[in-house]
């Protein structure tokens, strides 16, 4: 890892106005429903999916349509170590913002008497921590494809065609293909229930080695797409 | 073996929907030697772009072998000894220029002890200090641009400098002090690799010059001063002297007796060949002392801008690079 990469990925997030705004609204919405329905508990923080993507937008994709690329690799640096850096950055940054709302939450439902056990809370704050650098190693190979933010169409595209499968097996009651279409739509935002690997015994492997082996291969591709990439504009 | 060594580079490109090859480079061979200046100069499309990338290890050759002081050019060694301004130079907009200096700083793997002081050293010696340094990028003009680009280069007191159209877009006084720059790394014995369109640059930096065109190179020129070089002198004379009070055959027995040759009259001008400055300096000096109201003498073209223009004309046949 990098972390001159990964701190000034995280400064470039923040000098975006648009992504700030996006930011606050996907973080404070959620708070307000807890703080008005506490009876709901912690549920109502939903996934990580939209701090994904708002901070993820173009992790790598960007660079690439701009150029910058170019100046970073003739640096002393590694294209490896750059994915991983990317993957860190945003993935660290959705999961403190992720606590930081769990954090905030439990002290609006603790003020409404409602305090959630620590087992919800370790639970809920572990389960967006997976899902925040699952989510990142996904959008990490998705934005190696494609310059700008190409990375967001493709996952909105795949997400939509997994949804598409999905209701096609339901409708046609072929349980293999709606099988197929919620695992695609998973394998978006990977992420391990830790309720159920915790409370079932024995303890299933399938959740830990499918978040495991989806993250590594995503991670991986990323690296061999930038590795083969030729960088300089007489190439394009 | 220190220095770059280059043999029988190719490197083609696949270039629209039938995936069409388009040769950029072509069996390229040279060596380049520490500290010296090297020149590409070409046409557009010949190939320098992709030469320059292939050098840095950011383009991948279909053949032939690149070593840089006995590595590969994408070594990580090579690397820490290497600065790139390249010539569509896109920066990091959102930051202040002093924190793009020190965000390059740290990726060259420079320690953060002597960072603010070596950022702020860079920032003068391309007269972006002051509040200049602490403007965002995005804010900058073009030619504060390439002069960031080159602070950028500079970092880490880099062994080689390669160097994409640097001045392209900077103003006469930026020209200077890229020269001067330039002229002050050489003196440290840094090797810089020169792409540039203008030739005038080119021959006042470097030593030798590589020609490319098609993506093979066609000459490799001798540039360095002091080298003797034949040129053409354009001589006008005021009171449109030359053609009526002084003629053909006066002129050529002039020019003859100071060493050089008359090559056509095309009055108020006559031109001559010359073999070097000197020469020059001579011709002028017997056309004045002969009572020739020499009002102005022009070079006709520079060595290098006469091997553009001798050059045939059928470059590459397709794409660019």
């Amino acid at each position: 890892m990098n972390l001159t990469l990964v701190t000034t990925l995280w400064r470039q997030r923040l000098t975006s106005p648009v992504r700030m705004a996006i930011l606050a609204m996907l973080s404070l919405m959620p708070l307000l429903g807890v703080a008005f329905m506490p009876g709901a508990g912690l549920a109502l923080l939903g996934g990580a999916q939209g701090l994904i993507l708002t901070l993820g937008a173009g992790m790598i994709g960007q660079d690439l349509s701009s150029g910058v690329l170019q100046l970073l690799f003739a640096r002393r640096l590694r294209r490896p170590e750059y994915v991983v850096s990317r993957w860190l950055g945003v993935g660290a940054a959705a999961a403190v913002i992720s606590l930081l709302q769990l954090a905030i939450a439990c002290a609006l439902l603790a003020g409404r008497g409602a305090v959630p056990t620590a087992q919800d809370i370790l639970m809920f704050g572990g389960g967006r921590v997976l899902e925040s650098f699952g989510g990142a190693a996904v959008l990490a190979f998705f934005s190696s494809l494609i310059g700008g933010f190409g990375d967001l169409g493709i996952y909105l595209l795949v997400n939509l065609g997994a949804g598409i499968v999905q209701m096609a097996g339901q409708v046609k009651q072929w349980l293999w293909l709606a099988r197929a279409g919620a695992e695609i739509s998973a394998a978006l935002t990977p992420t391990i229930d830790l309720v159920r690997l915790v409370t079932v015994t024995p303890m299933p492997w399938y959740p830990i080695v499918s978040y495991a082996s989806t993250v590594v291969l995503c991670l991986a591709l990323a690296i061999v797409v930038v590795n083969r990439r030729e960088l300089s504009y007489a190439s394009g | 073996m220190s220095g770059i060594q280059v043999e029988g580079l190719s490197k083609t490109y696949r270039r629209g929907l039938a995936g069409e090859r388009v040769h950029a480079l072509v069996d390229v061979s040279l060596t380049i030697a520490p500290g010296e200046a090297f020149g590409i100069i070409g046409p557009n499309g010949a190939g320098k772009t992709t030469f320059l990338g292939c050098l840095l290890g950011l383009l991948r050759p279909d053949a032939g072998r690149i070593t840089i002081d006995g590595h590969a050019p994408d070594d990580l060694a090579i690397r820490a000894v290497t600065g790139y301004l390249p010539e569509r130079l896109v920066l990091d907009r959102w930051m202040t220029g002093r924190e793009f200096l020190a965000y390059h700083h740290a990726l060259a793997g420079q320690p953060a002890a002597g960072r603010r002081e070596e950022v702020e050293g860079a920032l003068e010696r391309v007269g972006l200090g002051g509040e200049a340094g602490q403007r965002a990028i995005r804010r900058y003009s073009r030619g504060m641009l390439q002069r960031l680009g080159l602070a950028q280069a500079m970092l880490g007191q880099p062994r080689y400098l390669f160097l994409d159209e640097p001045a392209s877009g900077v103003d006469p006084a930026g020209v200077v002090l890229f020269r001067r720059l330039l002229s002050e790394l050489r003196q440290k014995g840094v090797t810089v690799i020169l792409n540039s369109h203008q030739l005038d640059q080119v021959e006042r930096v470097c030593d030798r010059v590589a020609f490319v065109k098609a993506g093979r190179v066609e000459a490799i020129e001798t540039v360095a001063a002091g080298a003797a070089h034949a040129r053409v002198l354009r001589v006008r004379a005021a009171d449109a002297a030359i053609g009526t009070r002084v003629t053909r055959e006066q002129l050529a027995a002039l020019a003859v007796s100071a060493g050089a040759a008359l090559t056509g009259i095309d009055p108020p001008e006559a031109r001559f060949t010359v073999a070097d400055d000197a020469g020059a300096a001579r011709l002028l000096q017997t056309l004045i002392g002969a009572g020739v109201p020499v009002a102005e003498a022009t070079p006709e073209e520079s060595r290098l801008e006469r091997l553009f223009l001798d050059a045939p004309t059928d470059a590459r046949t397709k794409g660019s690079a």
